[in-house]
């Protein structure tokens, strides 16, 4: 091997814990339970964090969505995550944990089939727990999240 | 010829890969759809630092003298343990990027959120308000659990 070989050998290995994040997975979803469609947990190594506040089913000015109708208010829920992630640079699938409030846990069977509909790449871990109120009058759900966006 | 020239280069191109490695990943923030009537951030984007998970700060120590029956009382008697707890951390309010508010009564939301506009000088986290039927203590009628991230 002539001098220039060795040469190029070594560049390459030494650049190569350089790219090696790159290309390694990122995010690993920990025992999944898609009949519930959550993750008991989901591991990430670095990347991006996007804190999300409550979001629930409201218009631009905090007007109630959907009186009533739980499957409306969810939809409007995703909706309005869909339209802050998308501000952060990223999409539902990139959100890895979500706290989900609602005022009536009956509702819980209708949310996770809802949710199935929604993640693609794999499940957020998640809870899900009954509040006596949420901020907007009316709300029957109201949803805190963290994502991981990687560029 | 061609291969001594190449070696010398070599510390030139160790040096320059190894720069970004030797530097401290600085900290990047992004508040996103931030409602200064409400003191909050729909959502915060964050990159680098590190992270700080506090536990629910109660009104409750260290001031057993506080008048925990008062609202104003109890969130200064609050603020005051999370600045102390940040502080051993090294960090101060400023570095708040979520916080969940759980309150036995919604309808101090308003009077939180007012409150809160003395707490952070720059921009507002993240925000969640809860109403709970119970907190840990009987006294308590706010818990506030802050995640942070510190440069």
């Amino acid at each position: 091997m002539t001098a220039a070989k060795r040469l190029a050998v070594f560049v390459v290995l030494y650049f190569a814990p350089v790219f090696q994040p790159i290309y390694a997975q990122n995010r690993e979803m920990v025992i999944p339970v898609p009949q519930s469609a959550y993750s008991q947990a989901v591991k990430v190594k670095g990347g991006t964090l996007v804190f999300l506040s409550g979001v629930g089913p409201t218009d631009e000015k905090g007007a109630l969505l959907a009186p009533g109708d739980f499957p409306g208010q969810v939809r409007a829920t995703w909706e309005n995550m869909r339209r802050i992630m998308a501000k952060a640079g990223g999409s539902l699938d990139d959100i890895v944990t979500m706290t989900v409030y609602t005022t009536e846990r009956r509702w819980g069977e209708t949310f996770t089939d809802m949710r199935k509909e929604v993640f693609k790449t794999g499940y957020p871990s998640s809870a899900f727990m009954e509040a006596r109120k949420l901020l907007t009058p009316g709300a029957l759900l109201e949803i805190q999240a963290i994502a991981v966006l990687y560029d | 010829m061609e291969t001594m020239k190449m070696w010398k280069l070599l510390p030139v191109v160790l040096i320059l890969t190894i720069a970004p490695v030797g530097m401290a990943q600085e900290l990047k923030k992004e508040f996103i759809d931030t409602q200064g009537q409400e003191s909050r951030s729909a959502a915060v984007k964050v990159k680098g630092g590190t992270m700080l998970f506090l536990a629910g700060h109660t009104a409750s120590q260290p001031r057993p003298d506080a008048d925990l029956g008062n609202f104003d009382a109890q969130f200064k008697a609050v603020f005051e343990k999370i600045a102390n707890t940040l502080a051993k951390a090294g960090g101060n309010l400023d570095d708040i990027v979520s916080m969940s508010v759980f309150l036995t009564d919604l309808r101090y939301a308003p009077q939180f959120q007012k409150m809160t506009k003395d707490v952070f000088k720059k921009n507002f986290p993240a925000m969640t308000f809860i109403e709970v039927s119970h907190l840990a203590r009987p006294q308590s009628i706010m818990e506030v659990q802050p995640i942070a991230v510190l440069p």
